[in-house]
């Protein structure tokens, strides 16, 4: 039986974020939002390391309440519980604060094995929140794993590595990070889906929960500020429009590329 | 106190170091220039005397050397502890680390230990007129460029993605080395490689021609492989390809991969959202094939053909072949 937690976050989708370029801001207002697709992955390895070796799941993540639903999602897929770690207090943090307010909350959890982690978010994509949580947990690391699995007291992970790969294996309990498309996520069972919405009821811790004091959270316990925001400048490509039949795009093509060499 | 230093993490391969970390540091010469703090190399292990000069003469104007055994192989443990006892006393203002497996793996821990900011995946750098790092990151689908700066704690640390920068040679440049050896023996290296498989692989961001496919292909790339041995091409995929495992991270293009400095880039069935876009904006002649006239990509390129990959890439490896 083992304590599995997964942090997940809930991110928009990118492609409908507008930035303002006059006012240098973000419009998020019209953006959908999901649950971060290697935080997924991270779901969907836990729910088979515990049909192999038994255990209790606990999804946990930091955010304003409109995460809620989001995480009854995780409770469909099949997850035992969700805990929502939220206060204003909270917001606007860089990594730090976040790996420290969800390593805090682990902690108050207790006897965990193994804590899972997407890679990264697809919003800001940083990838250090893993790492963070592990240091402030004092547990071993293992990012971008491909697999993940428990034996004995021992956590076993592979991972792609430049030209090939590598297996670790590591004390537990342990930090893992999976990588997107790991596992294809399971859909969310309809009847627990249903039943999640209408009855479970997301534990919600805040600021005074964990005993962590404003100035180590959200803004005040960040290091790190945006101090501008700027567009990526257009490219400054010839666009060159080649019209014609197959035949005559691929001899015009093998003319550019025989021009290259 | 702090020193008034850039850091650079020299990462060590089996064939020496890495390219991003010479790639760093020629930046990081351009830094120090504007800033006028002293260009560190930071070397872990025992490496031989030619890789300290190698160091050296890509522009850092000293080595810092953690001589141990134990650091001559990546380990989580033994680095964060061997250079977080190094530096904490009297960190240097800025620390910079290339964005590898390793080099994340590194920069987070690391950095949580300090107790400072860190920035991911920089793709631009500068030093404010206050000695602050800048560090651009590609924000939200990447449409934007984000800068951010570490207003506490030091050093000011991130990391950077690889083929961003160019390494400068810098003829008869002279360093110092500093020496220091960690007693790393109460610490417990809890992770362990029990195997691994490596086979040669060449380097992205040396790739003089490439060929890079996205979802268009299917995930078959078959026909861009046949060309890309005819042109001598090297082989390039689009993020959502890597995650479907069509091939492997290391051949990623983009954002949270590698930016080529290709001569030619061949893009094949991509989008193009500004994720990829910005791993192709220093290739000098970019070529595009897509059957969605729309695509995004065709603003990010000097040919566009509006076509099946499928049609035109047969009669294309037809003619390479004929033509040879």
């Amino acid at each position: 039986m083992k304590n599995i937690i997964v942090c997940v976050k809930v991110v928009p989708k990118s492609d409908n974020i507008i930035f303002d370029p006059v006012n240098k801001r973000l419009d998020r207002t019209k953006a959908e939002n999901q649950i971060n697709a290697a935080d997924k992955s991270a779901i969907e390895t836990a729910l088979r390391i515990r049909e192999r070796v038994g255990g209790k799941i606990t999804l946990l993540s930091m955010g304003p309440p409109f995460f809620e639903p989001f995480l009854k999602l995780g409770i469909a897929m099949g997850v035992d519980e969700a805990i929502l770690l939220s206060d204003r207090n909270f917001g606007g943090a860089d990594t730090f604060p976040t790996a420290l307010v969800l390593a805090t909350a682990i902690k108050k959890i207790g006897n965990v094995d193994l804590v899972l982690t997407g890679e990264e978010s697809s919003d800001a994509g940083l990838g250090q929140v893993p790492s963070q949580i592990a240091e402030f947990l004092d547990f071993p690391q293992v990012l971008f794993a491909s697999t993940t699995d428990i034996s004995g007291g021992t956590l076993i992970a592979r991972r792609s590595i430049k030209g090939g790969y590598e297996i670790l294996e590591s004390d537990l309990p342990a930090v893992v990070s999976v990588v997107l498309g790991a596992y294809q996520p399971r859909f969310p069972d309809f009847k627990k889906k249903k039943w999640a919405d209408n009855n479970y009821k997301v534990k919600v811790w805040n600021g005074e929960d964990l005993q962590l004091s404003e100035s180590v959270t959200g803004i005040k316990g960040s290091f790190t500020t945006v101090k501008r925001l700027v567009e990526i400048p257009q490219s400054s490509r010839k666009k060159i429009i080649i019209d014609g039949t197959p035949e005559e795009k691929s001899s015009k093509l093998v003319e550019i590329l025989r021009k290259a060499k | 106190m702090t020193r008034k230093e850039i850091w650079v993490y020299i990462e060590r391969n089996n064939s020496g170091v890495e390219d991003v970390s010479l790639e760093i540091l020629g930046k990081g010469t351009e830094l120090s220039n504007i800033s006028g703090y002293i260009l560190v190399g930071l070397i872990a292990g025992t490496p031989e005397k030619k890789l300290i000069d190698l160091v050296i003469e890509h522009g850092a104007d000293r080595v810092a050397l953690l001589k141990n055994e134990m650091l001559n192989e990546y380990s989580t443990d033994y680095f964060v502890n061997a250079i977080s006892e190094y530096i904490k006393n009297d960190p240097p203002e800025v620390m910079l680390i290339g964005a590898t497996q390793n080099g994340r793996d590194l920069a987070g821990r690391l950095a949580g230990r300090l107790k400072t900011g860190l920035t991911a995946n920089a793709i631009t750098l500068s030093i404010d007129r206050e000695g602050m790092l800048l560090a651009g990151v590609p924000a939200y689908g990447g449409k934007i460029l984000a800068e951010i700066g570490c207003e506490y704690g030091r050093p000011q640390m991130s990391t950077v993605r690889p083929g961003t920068f160019k390494m400068k040679e810098v003829k008869n440049k002279k360093g110092e080395v500093d020496e220091f050896i960690p007693n790393l023996s109460a610490i417990r290296q809890r992770v362990r490689i029990v195997e691994r498989n490596v086979s040669e692989v060449n380097d992205l961001t040396r790739s003089e021609r490439t060929i890079i496919g996205g979802n268009g292909t299917r995930g078959d790339l078959t026909l861009l492989k046949e060309l890309a041995q005819l042109m001598n091409a090297e082989i390039g995929v689009t993020r959502p390809l890597a995650d479907r495992g069509v091939a492997p991270r290391e051949l990623q293009v983009g954002s949270t991969g590698y930016s080529l400095k290709s001569k030619i880039a061949l893009v094949l069935g991509v989008s193009g959202s500004e994720h990829f876009t910005s791993g192709i904006r220093d290739c000098e002649e970019v070529i595009a094939i897509d059957v969605d006239e729309k695509s995004e990509i065709f603003n990010h390129c000097d040919y566009c053909m509006v076509g099946d990959i499928f049609e035109v890439l047969p009669l294309t490896i037809k003619k390479m072949e004929e033509t040879r």
